[in-house]
């Protein structure tokens, strides 16, 4: 090794070289080592879009209203939370890597986790207290989407991605927004306005990982 | 502009390599030995060499966690580091600019 002559282990090394190693370098590490989105937006704008739409398809032309069937709803909340705990999976996936984007990963999906679960304690509340069933319909259909755009706007002094900041700040607006569509129609205000919001984003992290 | 005003703590391949898995890492993140030793395919008694030399010029930091087999070292590049990496970089591409026909 030659220190200051740019050899190593007897190869010397030009500019030419030195490019072309940053760039092997770089290919290698930056998949390993930077997470990756684009499949958990994906996925979560597929699960919110069929989710919610198939879920406004059985509770349309409901008179009265007695909202979705308690294991389809079930199956989807399910498949969500093994969505979150994959996206921390993911995590572990990186070899290695330790610190503060580990951290941020767990905090995110254990936020959303607690939000989501305290939001069905509440709506078990609101039954207890006495609430009808369109007005636990309106709440239980615009709570998750509440809980994740409030995660996903506090995520923006951290990370600074305004693509997530609009996504966060997007799902509050169709929560908002979408609880006077009333218990039926409140479904499918969230599967068109939440699913195809996720996937919006999945497509501008794919354009942003190639440019 | 000449070769020579690469820095030559980082003008080699071993630890040009180290040095760009490094910059791949978020801020606030450090990458564990063997995890480097993956990424750059270099064996364990090369790494910890380059790794000296670098830590000697305060262009990475490593930390030791834990010990007996349960020992982990961890990496990440000091913001002298980054910093070194930046003008190397901006001195490769101005040596290639210069090399280029046109």
């Amino acid at each position: 090794m030659n220190d200051g002559t740019g050899t190593d282990q007897g190869m010397t090394m030009n500019a030419a070289d030195a490019a072309a190693i940053m760039a092997e370098a770089d290919a290698r590490a930056r998949p390993v080592l930077r997470p990756d989105h684009r499949v958990t937006f994906l996925v979560w704008g597929l699960i919110w879009f069929l989710g919610d739409g198939l879920t406004w398809l059985a509770v349309r032309g409901q008179h009265p209203y007695h909202g979705p069937n308690p294991g389809g709803y079930a199956a989807t909340v399910l498949l969500a939370v093994l969505v979150s705990l994959a996206s921390v999976g993911q995590s572990r996936a990186e070899t290695g890597v330790r610190g503060l984007s580990v951290l941020r990963r767990w905090s995110f999906s254990l936020s959303a986790l607690a939000g989501i679960g305290g939001a069905f304690a509440i709506e078990g509340a609101l039954v207890h207290a006495g609430a009808s069933r369109p007005v636990v319909g309106v709440f239980e259909a615009v709570a998750p989407v509440l809980v994740i755009g409030l995660l996903y706007l506090a995520r923006f002094p951290v990370e600074q991605d305004w693509a997530v900041a609009g996504l966060g700040l997007w799902l509050v607006i169709a929560a908002a927004v979408g609880a006077y569509a009333g218990p039926q129609n409140v479904w499918a205000v969230a599967a068109l306005a939440v699913g195809p919001a996720f996937l919006l984003v999945a497509a501008l992290e794919q354009r942003r990982q190639r440019a | 502009m000449s070769p020579d005003e690469l820095d030559p703590v980082i003008h080699t391949p071993a630890r040009l390599r180290i040095m760009v898995t490094l910059a791949a890492l978020r801020d606030g993140d450090d990458l564990s030995f063997t995890g480097l030793q993956d990424l750059t395919a270099l064996t364990p008694g090369n790494l910890i060499t380059h790794l000296r030399k670098l830590e000697e010029a305060g262009y990475v930091a490593t930390q030791k966690n834990g010990g007996g087999v349960t020992a982990r070292t961890s990496v990440a590049l000091t913001g002298e580091g980054r910093k070194a990496l930046e003008n190397y970089t901006a001195v490769l591409r101005q040596l290639l600019d210069s090399a280029s026909p046109n």
